[in-house]
């Protein structure tokens, strides 16, 4: 199991790299943030705590803390060449690949639980009297780790794509920008695009169609999949267009975002383990 | 079965750079292998290709047998390599960098006798980003050693070590064969070449301008000498290309440097000059190994200062 050895070596290494834990300590900031203003709520309101991790969390740190743990993982060894040292063992560049992933996942999913531990402390001590959903709260941790496991695969085939440690952090940096903030912040994303486009050529189309080029993104379809944590009735859910009700085609489904997202797991490796086999390591 | 066997390798970075021509190259089990060249000869490409870091534009290698396209991880089970110009892990200690490659290798050594080896056991538990040059290379040379591998790969191993370093590991290195480990190893320098290996091969702008024993090569060089004659002034017409024997003739400033077939040239290049110029001084030199390999090169011997000199008068 050479893919094994990759990864315990790696884990070994990284978890001394202080920085990689940083990101992980401001989405824990966030939040005792949103739980402290809960708690100074009349009425504390669980869901909202989710809410706000979600959008806030979901948009910003859990992106951060994925591709910071991750971006290096093999550009920085081919800048550093210990990746030499790596490929002079009975290892192939596959099993590098996957030896990586697996080492920054245990990193980013150890953190991202102590985060959500650290979650329920906090909601105990600083909201007392709110009602915690726990099989709520265990989806969103499900659906927040598969959403940073995605990001995960982005950084290291990102990182396996590049050759070196100014090129990985462009490439991460302008995919963070493309696939997060213009994707789903900014006013002239892709929706606005593709619905300009689609009126200006005169052809029929459903608001179900700029719903799913919403959800093509990594954030979009984290975004959109909160239909499977929170309760139908959860007001915010239906505003913000998840939750999608029965009537609707498969590819806007709640279920369906999670196949966007594995698609975002498979997509980002294969190209950077095509690319990496293909490398010259000079 | 030859340990490295090339053929035909070629391999070009781009349009315009040439690493390797179409370099034949085999290197038998159990000898000791000096592969030497100067910086940007083509060495390191070369074995980046037996390592499959690089892929060949043409041509084939094989290491051990095995084909270094299709069965790299066969090849790494059982070769040891020191890589050029890669560092460490700066977070891992010593032991830790060992434990991984004898898991890696499954091979039966313990960290502490390689640590032993290498001379790093007092060091084995500090994390490598704060070791020496040196010491990161005996860490190299240590993981290269694990599991005791039937074929040693290392680029420049002397690089970064200081004298007794570089004793160290020409005495670990002679071991290594003795024991059977064929030893592949490059080198921009001759004489740390000159003192271990069987045979050497000469790298120079991607082509193998010579493969020998070192004897043979000592043999070639032995019949040659040169001789530098310093003028008051040089005359129009020296015409020292005329004197039988003379091979070569340059000029520079006041000296006129003359490479003769053999010693006794020597003195008729000095009385030649003495009939036409006013001789301050002479400094004769018999050709040694190092000019050799300088002149396959392409390099200067005025920069050559380890040659031995001998001033007549």
């Amino acid at each position: 199991m050479n893919v094994v050895s990759v990864a315990k070596r790696d884990f070994l290494d990284v978890r001394r790299a202080k920085l990689v834990w940083a990101p992980a300590l401001l989405y824990v900031l966030f939040m005792l943030l949103f739980f402290w203003g809960q708690s100074n709520s009349a009425e504390p309101e669980f869901y909202w705590v989710l809410w706000n991790l979600a959008g806030l969390g979901g948009a910003l740190v859990i992106p951060l803390v994925a591709l910071v743990a991750a971006y290096l993982s093999i550009a920085g060894e081919r800048e550093s060449g210990s990746i030499k040292y790596q490929l002079s063992l009975p290892v192939s560049r596959t099993d590098v690949v996957f030896g990586k992933l697996l080492a920054r996942s245990a990193v980013v999913t150890i953190a991202l639980l102590a985060a959500f531990a650290v979650g329920i402390v906090a909601a105990w001590v600083l909201v007392p009297d709110m009602s915690l959903e726990y099989g709520e709260y265990a989806a969103f941790t499900g659906l927040t780790l598969l959403y940073a496991l995605a990001y995960v695969c982005i950084a290291v085939g990102i990182s396996a794509a590049t050759a070196s440690r100014s090129r990985a952090m462009a490439g991460a940096i302008g995919f963070f920008f493309v696939f997060n903030l213009v994707w789903n912040f900014l006013p002239v994303g892709p929706v606005r695009m593709v619905e300009f486009v689609l009126e200006r050529a005169g052809i029929d189309y459903t608001e179900t169609l700029l719903e799913f080029v919403f959800s093509l993104s990594p954030t979009g379809a984290y975004l959109n999949g909160m239909g499977l944590v929170f309760p139908e009735d959860f007001g915010p859910l239906h505003a913000a267009g998840a939750g999608t009700g029965v009537g609707d085609p498969f590819y806007v489904q709640d279920w369906f975002m999670l196949v966007i997202l594995l698609g975002w797991v498979v997509l980002p490796l294969a190209l950077g383990r095509w690319r990496l086999e293909r490398a010259d390591l000079g | 079965m030859p340990a490295i066997e090339t053929s035909a390798l070629t391999k070009r970075y781009g349009e315009d750079v040439l690493a390797v021509s179409d370099l034949d190259l085999t290197v038998e089990s159990g000898e000791i292998f000096g592969f030497l060249g100067p910086n940007g000869a083509g060495k390191s490409t070369t074995i980046n290709v037996l390592l499959d870091f690089v892929r060949p534009t043409s041509g084939t290698a094989t290491v051990l047998g095995h084909d270094t396209r299709d069965e790299a991880e066969r090849i790494r089970e059982r070769i040891g390599v020191l890589p050029e110009g890669a560092t460490v892990y700066e977070r891992l200690t010593a032991r830790e960098h060992l434990e991984w490659v004898i898991e890696t290798k499954d091979a039966a050594d313990t960290p502490d006798e390689i640590l032993e080896r290498v001379d790093l056991l007092e060091d084995a538990d500090r994390k490598a980003g704060g070791y020496s040059k040196g010491m990161c290379q005996r860490l190299g040379l240590g993981m290269a050693l694990v599991g005791d591998p039937d074929l040693l790969i290392l680029d420049e191993p002397s690089s970064g070590l200081d004298p007794t370093g570089i004793q160290d590991m020409r005495e670990l290195l002679r071991e290594e064969a003795a024991s059977g480990t064929t030893v592949f190893f490059s080198s921009h320098i001759l004489s740390e070449v000159e003192a271990v290996c069987d045979r050497v091969g000469i790298m120079n702008e991607g082509e193998l301008v010579a493969l020998d024993t070192i004897e043979s090569l000592r043999d070639a060089s032995a019949g040659t000498a040169t001789i530098d004659v310093e003028l008051a002034a040089v005359p129009d017409s020296l015409d020292v290309g005329s004197i039988d024997g003379v091979q070569q003739v340059t000029v520079e400033e006041n000296v006129v440097t003359a490479t003769c077939a053999d010693t006794s040239v020597k003195v008729d290049v000095v009385c030649h000059l003495d009939e036409r110029a006013t001789v301050t001084d002479v400094l004769s030199a018999d050709t040694s190994l190092e000019q050799l390999f300088n002149r396959y090169t392409g390099e200067s011997t005025e920069t050559d200062e380890s040659a031995s000199q001998e001033v007549i008068a």
